[in-house]
């Protein structure tokens, strides 16, 4: 066992040339490549968190616009919706009104419908009344209705109270005319004998005057100055047109 | 192929070449060889290093094997990695590809050599106060040697010889050991056994490679960081150990 110093220092210096020479083209070579690429997926990493909060934020951005596209559409129905309500309710009052409207007019036609019909029936039913009542009358009593009118007015000359005859007689001047209306021609007999009525319960002292009137319908009228008393059918007839409107009145309240 | 007797125990008493004090031996010879191997694959693969994400597999040897050095130093060294890394990878390199080659017939390694091993030794002995001076100044370097007192300066001064003595020994000893023992074995039991034991020659290598790459990194790491370590971790409280 010896150590050879040439060798020795021989080895030294082999030790140390390689060192240097593996330094020179190993290590540092290496290293830098390894350094570089650390640093590359360092950068990559970095890009890509850099991309990913990007994204996040992007992602978050177009959540938010979402939300207020939502937000706003919502809102837009709702303010549709609103509107569409007023305008429905707009609408529905003016239809309402329309119907009102025509509703009255309806009503308002109704009456005057009724109205002209009432006027038309009465005038018939007056009419037919009369011509009822005539016969009846004939056929029953066997006497002229205009007789049994002229009859009835004497009477009612007969029996009326005292009162009203004093008013009666009151409203005559002197020598002044009595007027007796009537929807016909009364006969001459009747006449003399309701004119000696008349002289003979009113006044003695007036002029009977006789007068065919349309006014009066069937009935009379007896007029002086002041007063007047009359029977007709009329008063019939009134009472016959307010029950018949009454009963029309009723009718239509119960179609509205 | 037995180049080297059995009756020698060095591959230094092989000559290949002398003239006047200058002698070319074998050892000197495989030396050179193992050289040229790490400096031609070296320059022959980082001749076009990428440092994209693909890359060739030997580049990608190289980096296994040199991050993996590099980490090692690291874990000693905790700081200024680089600047010990290129002294133990080399030291690492040359003594792992001295002995790996030793299957190959003919072969002889140059740390089979008692002159190699202490060349080796030696630059390590030198390398630690260079460095510790270096980085820490000689005064902190040579305070260390009367650490914890004066009295134990022979024992340092001791130490740092006896380090280096092992260093040169351990590695020559093991490889020399080795290829002697291949070489009986082959005279003794020609089949097979010896190819076993080659295989287990390949593991020691490795294994003296390693150790004595570390124990350099261990030295240098002592003579650059006690004094901070003093400094930066007060004595602890050890806890009493029941045997």
């Amino acid at each position: 066992m010896h150590i050879d110093w040439f060798v020795f220092f021989c080895q030294i210096v082999n030790f140390l040339l390689l060192l240097f020479l593996l330094k020179k083209f190993l290590y540092g070579r290496i290293i830098g490549a390894m350094d570089a690429r650390e640093a590359k997926i360092t950068a990559t990493f970095v890009d890509a968190d850099k991309a990913r909060e990007s994204a996040r934020e992007s992602a978050e951005q177009y959540e938010k616009r979402l939300r207020d596209l939502d937000a706003q559409v919502e809102a837009a129905m709702n303010r549709a919706r609103e509107d569409a309500e007023a305008h429905r309710k707009e609408l529905m009052d003016k239809a309402r009104e329309e119907v009102e409207m025509l509703q009255a007019l309806w009503v308002e036609t109704l009456k005057s419908e009724r109205d002209a019909f009432l006027a038309e029936l009465r005038q018939l039913a007056g009419t037919q009344i009369y011509s009822i009542t005539r016969r009846v009358l004939k056929d029953l009593a066997d006497v002229e209705l205009e007789q049994r009118i002229v009859e009835i007015l004497m009477e009612r000359i007969q029996t009326m109270d005292e009162e009203e005859r004093g008013k009666f007689r009151d409203s005559l001047t002197e020598g002044g005319t009595i007027t007796v209306q009537s929807a016909f021609d009364i006969p001459a007999e009747e006449r003399k004998k309701l004119d000696d009525v008349i002289r003979r319960y009113i006044n003695g002292d007036i002029q009977v005057v006789f007068e065919k009137s349309d006014n009066v319908m069937t009935g009379y009228e007896l007029k002086t100055d002041g007063h007047k008393i009359a029977w007709s059918i009329k008063e019939y007839l009134d009472s016959l047109e307010e029950k018949f409107y009454h009963a029309l009145h009723e009718e239509a309240q119960e179609k509205r | 192929m037995e180049i080297v007797a059995i009756d020698q125990i060095s591959p230094d008493q092989v000559i290949l070449f002398a003239w006047g004090f200058v002698t070319i031996n074998a050892t000197i010879a495989y030396t050179w060889l193992i050289m040229g191997l790490l400096v031609i694959g070296s320059i022959a693969i980082t001749g076009n290093l990428s440092s994209e994400r693909t890359m060739s597999r030997w580049q990608n040897l190289l980096e296994v094997i040199v991050g993996t050095i590099r980490s090692e130093v690291g874990d000693i060294a905790k700081e200024g990695v680089d600047t010990y890394f290129p002294f133990i990878a080399t030291l690492f390199l040359f003594i792992l590809f001295s002995n790996l080659f030793t299957f190959i017939p003919g072969y002889v390694a140059p740390t089979s050599s008692l002159t190699t091993t202490s060349a080796l030794a030696v630059v390590v002995f030198f390398a630690v106060p260079i460095y510790g001076i270096s980085k820490n100044g000689i005064l902190h370097y040579l305070k260390e040697y009367i650490q914890p007192t004066f009295i134990f300066f022979p024992f340092h001064v001791m130490g740092e010889f006896s380090r280096t003595l092992a260093l040169a020994v351990r590695l020559f000893g093991n490889i020399m050991s080795h290829e002697k023992v291949i070489a009986i074995l082959l005279a003794v039991t020609p089949l097979f056994f010896p190819v076993v034991m080659q295989a287990l020659g390949l593991l020691i290598g490795l294994i003296q490679a390693y150790i004595f790459a570390i124990l350099a990194m261990v030295y240098i790491a002592s003579a650059t960081q006690t004094h901070e370590e003093t400094e930066h971790n007060p004595k602890k409280e050890t806890e009493p150990v029941k045997i």
